[in-house]
């Protein structure tokens, strides 16, 4: 990748970049491991810039934030735990079997910057290396891991499925999006090693991985390796 | 506001961690160790959101603003990308500098001043400082000018690099290096502090 774009890293860690700009630089540091660590450490020297302009507030602010917090439900963190009562839905019975014992695993497990190598692709790198991301790694049933990443800042979830088992030509893995139990296809992992995006789905709703014959398939037919709630961010 | 602000100190270096801690605990939705956060870092919140929108009621407006998003947030903090301080003051400037773009059309008219005029101090306000604050202010001064000027700029006054580069007549490549290599030198006079 071209130095030009690298040099951008003080502009963006000062938030002086335009939208459109600030989105192919985090494209760009998927292509680039070292531009998420100096980004990180530009941005807190430019943060103790701004703390050495501390400012006492009027002391009503204290309350109002407060009280404007009360009324606030916060974010839940992005991979929760079904409750696994009251589905109707058999396929979604099928995949809360499959995933009950796989999100067992899950640690609520963070990423650093560099996750997912060189290799991934522009889109889903550049939700990785979004300002707002928000990452997990979690295991899969037939012994992979994947690491997925959402930002409400693009609206877009990634998945890095590099670490996944590799499949025969004839295979491939599927992404679906459950929508009050209904799977829809959210496109197919054509390239493990690029990983796959997505617009983030709706609030309540869950992503699964299925294996499918090559081409991908309308709806699910194998039990997903893994499901997910990413929810609403 | 006019006559006591009532300044309190801002705890220096021993804070960070507990900045982690406070946040972890926000994060289970403790509304108590939110107050705890806001008061450790609601004066370099508000601090730098006043320097940025300059406006007081705007500057408390963005401060609410950046709490209820770390309120919101904090369950999906990530710590291995940082300190909850740089987090937080990332979501702070970013809140500011939106503001201030915003209200572009009738705030830039009279802030198209000389840069030297723009890192003036308000008359009659006083900014606290503790060590940490002196050490910034310290490693700024090791910056050559055009550095100081190109980061100043575009952090205090919310500027986009092109921006900076018409405002001191330079080219857009000078202006988006001396932000970098201006960083880079902050940073590697703060680790050295």
């Amino acid at each position: 990748m071209s130095d030009d774009l690298h040099t951008l890293s003080g502009a963006y860690a000062l938030d002086a970049l335009s939208s459109d700009e600030a989105r192919e630089f985090e494209g760009h540091m998927g292509d680039c491991a070292s531009c998420g660590t100096e980004v990180l450490e530009l941005r807190e020297a430019a943060a103790s810039m701004g703390a050495s302009e501390a400012l006492t507030p009027p002391p009503a602010l204290r309350a109002r934030v407060l009280a404007a917090a009360e009324r606030q439900p916060q974010l839940p963190p992005l991979v929760t735990r079904f409750d696994g009562a009251g589905k109707k839905r058999r396929w979604r019975r099928i995949a809360l079997g499959a995933a009950a014992a796989v999100l067992a695993a899950v640690a609520g497990v963070t990423v650093t910057q560099t996750q997912g190598g060189p290799e991934l692709s522009r889109p889903v790198a550049a939700v990785f290396h979004a300002p707002d991301v928000h990452s997990t790694q979690v295991r899969t049933s037939n012994g992979g891991t994947i690491t997925v990443a959402t930002s409400q800042r693009l609206d877009e979830m990634a998945v890095d499925t590099h670490q996944l088992p590799g499949l025969s030509k004839a295979q491939v893995y599927q992404l679906w999006s459950i929508v009050a139990g209904q799977p829809k296809s959210a496109g197919l992992v054509t390239d493990v090693a690029a990983g796959q995006a997505m617009p983030l789905p709706p609030a309540g709703a869950e992503v699964a991985i299925t294996i499918e014959p090559a081409g991908g398939s309308r709806q699910p037919t194998s039990q997903p390796i893994v499901v997910l709630s990413p929810s609403r961010v | 506001m006019a006559s006591e602000p009532g300044l309190r100190l801002v705890h220096g270096q021993g804070s960070g961690g507990d900045i982690d801690v406070l946040l972890t605990r926000v994060a289970r939705g403790d509304s108590e160790a939110f107050g705890r956060l806001y008061d450790e870092v609601a004066a370099a919140v508000y601090g730098l959101a006043r320097r940025v929108v300059r406006d007081p009621e705007r500057a408390e407006d963005v401060a609410q603003e950046v709490f209820l998003e770390v309120w919101r947030k904090a369950p999906r903090f990530d710590r291995s990308l940082g300190k909850a301080k740089t987090w937080i003051m990332t979501i702070a400037h970013r809140r500011a500098v939106d503001a201030v773009r915003r209200s572009e059309a009738d705030k830039r008219h009279d802030q198209h001043a000389a840069p030297d005029e723009l890192d003036r101090e308000e008359p009659g306000e006083a900014v606290i400082r503790a060590e940490e604050h002196g050490a910034v202010r310290d490693c700024l001064d090791t910056l050559t000018d055009l550095q100081m000027e190109s980061v100043r700029l575009a952090y205090f006054n919310g500027y986009t690099y092109p921006e900076v580069a018409t405002l001191l007549d330079r080219p857009l490549a000078t202006i988006k290096t001396r932000m970098r290599d201006g960083l880079i030198r902050l940073r590697d006079c703060l680790q050295g502090a």
